[in-house]
């Protein structure tokens, strides 16, 4: 297109961007990422690479605002080490909102670049597709010394659909550092492997971070498996509240008679959240033993157990009436 | 002595060695039309001290000059 075809305010600005002073770069950046005039997206591309990350980051945000998708190759581009963390980062959120599906095998393509910083960016963009074809490009990240990484390709692995078993994600349930363990985790009670019960109930027993104890906790409530009620009975003594909370919930899903006198011990919880939903998996297990003690709860100082308790007594008086009839 | 430069008593504060003269980001997207340019200086400042707080100048300016104090009981 020739200049003769444009806007010529459009025209002015795009050539003050090409400006050896600064803040006419600045300027025109700004005046462009206003009018959002389409014609201005290849001078605005141009400035990705220009001197000051100001520049940078404006012609990043007018590209964000214009959405088109011409402009996903270069954004990408912008995602390496040899950019700043603020442009990176603008980078980042515009092509969350940009990607599609049909920009996977691009996605893929720019993962195996060697640059950290770069792959960091592209697991996170590999989120937004949930396509499983990448899988075999995350899985190398499992291994890698950068506990970002492999952080972040295990939480994709999470975002990925029909993935149902990852043999390496499971080795990372043992990872050194907290936090890729606190996101291994999770990302384990997305996984129907028949492997991934122990560990997490392993886990719940034995980690000495008490936020993967609790992420346990969520993912064994999300698998619902019974053979994990044992290590949930147990981790009802957790010191941290935040777990005895969980695993009372996950317990809601599979508790059986065995679990009664933990729950009912847990029904005089310091925290509230802990007591209700004791009683709710108290209600849920369906045993009239323990009437008397959530009938003790109903004076509870918080509004919210005593709601639950008296569900969970009028669901076991219901189950006891229907026996009766039946 | 030392003297200030700036108007500290309105809630919208331009630095103005950062101010650029030839941008006038702040004061399109201000919906009040409050803030204009010193005819003088070249620098925005704040003339009607009618604000709304919703902080897109301070958004907006390319090189962070804005700052919006934002009244306690608001925040």
């Amino acid at each position: 297109m020739s200049y003769s075809d444009i806007d010529p305010e459009v025209v002015q600005w795009v050539e003050m961007l090409r400006s050896p002073d600064l803040s006419d770069r600045l300027v025109a950046a700004k005046a462009l990422q206003h009018l959002g005039d389409e014609d201005a997206i290849e001078g605005l591309i141009a400035v990705l690479n220009d001197e000051s990350p100001m520049v940078q980051e404006i012609a990043v945000t007018a590209l964000w605002e214009m959405a088109n998708p011409v402009a996903i190759t270069p954004l990408l581009g912008c995602l390496d080490s040899s950019h700043s963390e603020a442009v990176r980062n603008e980078a980042l959120s515009a092509l969350k909102e940009l990607v599609s599906p049909d920009d996977l095998l691009k996605l893929l393509d720019t993962i195996q670049i060697d640059d950290e910083n770069m792959q960091l960016n592209v697991l996170v963009l590999l989120r937004k597709i949930h396509d499983a074809q990448a899988l075999p490009y995350i899985l190398p990240f499992f291994e890698s010394e950068n506990p970002l990484l492999r952080e972040a390709s295990v939480v994709t692995l999470r975002y990925l659909n029909q993935v149902v078993r990852c043999e390496p994600a499971l080795a990372l349930a043992k990872d050194p550092n907290d936090e890729v363990r606190r996101s291994a985790i999770l990302t384990l009670g997305h996984l129907s492997d028949e492997a991934v019960t122990p560990i997490l109930c392993d886990v719940i027993a034995q980690d000495s971070d008490w936020q993967v104890r609790r992420n346990a906790a969520q993912s064994l409530d999300l698998l619902a498996a019974k053979a994990a009620a044992p290590a949930l009975t147990q981790a009802l003594a957790d010191d941290h509240w935040q777990v005895r909370k969980f695993v009372a919930r996950a317990l809601q899903k599979v508790a059986t008679d065995e679990a009664i006198p933990s729950l009912v011990k847990a029904l005089s919880d310091e925290y509230s959240d802990v007591r209700r939903d004791a009683a709710i998996a108290l209600g849920n297990i369906g045993n009239p033993d323990v009437l008397p003690a959530l009938q003790q709860t109903l004076d509870d100082p918080d509004r919210d157990v005593q709601i639950f308790s008296q569900r969970a007594i009028q669901k076991i008086q219901d189950q006891m009436a229907e026996t009766s009839h039946a | 002595m030392a003297l200030t430069t700036q108007r500290v008593d309105v809630p919208v504060i331009v630095d103005e060695s950062k101010c650029l003269e030839k941008c006038t980001a702040c004061i399109e997207v201000c919906p009040l039309d409050v803030l204009v340019k010193n005819p003088e200086t070249g620098k925005a400042y704040m003339k009607y001290d009618e604000c709304w707080f919703c902080l897109p100048c301070e958004k907006e300016c390319p090189t962070n000059a804005i700052t919006v104090q934002i009244p306690f009981l608001l925040r």
